[in-house]
């Protein structure tokens, strides 16, 4: 699994518009999503020989679905470097782009992102709810077999658990040595191939990189499509096509159902995701204030830690300080994590803000707080609308928080997805999990809307005139 | 009227000590020297941004008032900076009004206007007043346009304006046309110190090209006060 993400590191083109979207489906809708569309029996290929539930499954669901994160993550770090010079340059001294980009570009690409490759590896280290619906079943995954530990009465399961919790953290260091060492191996190889000034052949394989995120695109489509059709009852067995048949019955039944998880949902997200942002700003503010920026890794703890670790650790807190069952915890369970990704995503533009046009207010008559508000907050705007939808999908498709701090009592969509779709009823399945994919995707579109009307230090490229 | 007295500017290795100086309305002041001497770091102690990695020592009084200690926001200054730095989420016309002081009655830039402009600061009115400002240098139609549309010569004028706009005390130049190609530097400069003689504003200017200094200029070279610390 660590080694799925090694593949990740071979991306570059950066197609920032399109990635929004990609990255709203969450976890567990691409993973089902290709179970629906490809494993045995499913809709358009007969045996594509992946397993309904199996690694294969869930680590093609993983890289796809971390693709587009690190694609955002590399145009962030890449906004930040003189990519474009160093390019140019390679090329003036008489490298192809491609062999350019290997030489120069990668390297400093992947020191900057050694954060991000280890929140990945942290997260599909501890994540249970996608591996516990495609995962193989014999032997479990660790994670899925230490939360089992976790929730059991079985004599020693508890202390079983407190193990396996400490083997995660182990896991986890050694995953950063493995990270590490990649590192330092990948540096050597392309210093040793650019002193050589030697060819490598990467160029060949250039093409998949090229048609893979059109056919992200695609496939992300393709899986709403099919959950969508199966929702709405569409016989898959009959020879025609016939949409004329497609009832929203099951909506209609299920509405009873699902109201009110959608609304928790709906709210958990939106809470947890503003107070994430504000936070996140609070920080960034607060150390520029002193000059001083702390180390990323103390800010992004919450996903670099594995979750399931931790999640009992603020259970057990939250049991001894009986603190009962209320969404409101879950939104303060949710908002390390809404926190960490908005600090992410945030820190770059934050730091990128040119500090003269606050100090131009000033020589305006401006006080701080009024030039922060009006100069710096509404530069930041589109930023802080991307990163609200990011925190909100985030909050939106967590599990574990979920579950074990409302004790199963407070449900979201997501925990109702994962408990469905641990069941066998496809049609069901697919709304609930069509459901869980609509939430993210909305919040990204009202996002780029905003963004779009509000322009801001990004906003640079498309400006328009009037 | 702008005066500094008692001047000092401290380095680990080095030293300068200024003589007194004083900048009388309408007039400029030109501080020249080599690059790394110390003249942006000067500036912006004018402007109350505290430099780092010198100590400045000194006075500063503008009007009859010690401002030495007083923030930014108080000083009423002026900054024109090389990369003018318009407001990139406001329209031309919005980066004047975010420059208009609180209550333009105040304003007594030109008699002929603020007779006829009625007392108070709605949005329309600053607007408009915004937009007159624009109309005095021929430049209205870039009033509904985005900083990132304008050329670099507008972009220079709408500074200015904006800067002028904030009815500030002394006007700050830290090399306000270095980035412009020489043709517009050079209309550009006689246009910005025609504005600001017509102002009546005393103006301090950082340049390390000759060819900007109108002659009717005060100038300072740093590198005449310069001084190797004892301990060197």
């Amino acid at each position: 699994m660590v080694y799925s993400q090694y593949h990740l590191n071979r991306r570059l083109q950066s197609f920032e518009k399109y990635l929004a979207p990609l990255l709203s489906l969450p976890h567990l809708a691409i993973a089902l999503g290709l179970v629906f569309l490809f494993s045995d029996g499913s809709v358009f290929f007969v045996d594509s020989g992946l397993p309904r539930k199996g690694l294969s499954t869930l680590i093609i669901a993983i890289v796809i679905k971390e693709v587009p994160f690190f694609l955002l993550i590399f145009s962030a770090i890449g906004r930040q470097l003189p990519i474009k010079y160093w390019l140019l340059q390679g090329q003036a001294l008489g490298y192809q782009d491609y062999r350019c980009w290997w030489f120069l570009v990668f390297p400093a690409l992947l020191k900057q992102s050694r954060l991000a490759l280890l929140a990945a590896t942290a997260y599909t280290l501890s994540v249970v709810d996608v591996s516990s619906i495609v995962g193989p079943n014999i032997p479990e995954l660790f994670a899925v077999s230490v939360y089992r530990w976790q929730t059991s009465f079985g004599v020693g399961d508890q202390a079983f658990a407190f193990w396996a919790n400490a083997l995660l953290l182990i896991l986890l260091a050694v995953s950063v040595l493995i990270l590490y060492g990649h590192e330092k191996l990948a540096h050597a190889g392309c210093k040793a191939l650019a002193t050589k000034g030697s060819r490598f052949y990467i160029g060949s394989i250039n093409p998949v990189f090229k048609v893979w995120l059109p056919m992200l695109g695609l496939l992300t489509a393709m899986i709403v499509v099919v959950f969508a059709l199966w929702s709405l009852d569409f016989n898959w067995h009959s020879d025609s096509f016939d949409f004329t048949q497609l009832t929203t019955r099951l909506w209609q039944y299920e509405w009873l159902f699902f109201a009110l998880p959608l609304k928790n949902s709906l709210l958990i997200g939106l809470f947890s995701g503003l107070l994430g942002v504000a936070f996140a700003l609070l920080a960034l503010e607060l150390q520029r204030q002193k000059g001083k920026y702390w180390p990323d890794y103390y800010w992004l703890l919450a996903i670099i830690l594995p979750q399931l670790s931790m999640v009992l650790g603020w259970q057990i807190l939250h049991i001894w300080s009986q603190g009962g069952y209320h969404s409101g915890w879950i939104v303060l369970s949710h908002l390390p994590f809404t926190f960490a990704y908005a600090y992410l995503v945030l820190k770059g533009p934050f730091q990128s803000v040119e500090s003269r046009y606050e100090l131009l207010a000033a020589s305006f008559g401006y006080s701080p707080w009024q030039s922060w508000w009006q100069v710096r907050f509404r530069l930041l705007l589109p930023a802080i609308f991307t990163a609200f939808a990011i925190t909100f999908s985030v909050s939106i498709a967590q599990y574990i928080p979920t579950l074990m701090l409302g004790a199963g009592r407070v449900t979201t969509i997501t925990t109702e997805a994962v408990a469905i779709g641990s069941g066998s009823q496809q049609d069901l399945i697919a709304l609930y999990v069509l459901l869980q994919s609509i939430l993210p995707f909305m919040a990204f579109f009202v996002a780029a809307l905003l963004a779009r009307r509000f322009r801001g230090s990004m906003g640079g490229q498309d400006a328009r005139d009037y | 009227m702008l005066e500094i007295i008692n001047c000092q500017i401290e380095a680990k290795t080095w030293r300068i000590t200024l003589p007194d100086i004083d900048v009388q309305k309408g007039e400029l002041l030109v501080i020249t020297g080599p690059s790394g001497i110390g003249k942006s770091t000067l500036l912006h102690w004018l402007l109350g941004n505290i430099p780092q990695h010198v100590a400045i020592k000194g006075q500063i009084i503008l009007s009859g008032i010690n401002i030495t200690n007083l923030a930014i926001e108080q000083r009423r200054v002026g900054l024109l900076m090389q990369d003018v730095y318009l407001f990139p989420h406001l329209t031309v016309q919005d980066n004047i009004c975010f420059a208009l002081p609180k209550n333009p009655q105040l304003s007594l830039k030109k008699p002929q206007r603020s007779s006829k402009k009625p007392q108070g600061s709605s949005k329309k009115q600053r607007r408009a007043a915004a937009m007159k400002m624009l109309e005095q240098i021929n430049l209205v139609h870039l009033g509904t346009r985005y900083p990132q549309n304008l050329s670099g010569g507008e972009r220079s004028r709408v500074g200015l304006i904006r800067a002028l706009a904030n009815q500030p005390q002394v006007m700050l130049l830290d090399e306000p046309f270095a980035a412009l190609d020489p043709r517009t530097r050079e209309q550009m400069g006689a246009w910005a110190f025609q504005q600001l003689t017509e102002q009546n504003i005393p103006s301090v200017m950082v340049s390390h090209d000759v060819e900007d200094i109108p002659a009717s200029a005060k100038q300072i070279c740093l590198a005449d006060y310069y001084q190797a610390s004892e301990q060197k």
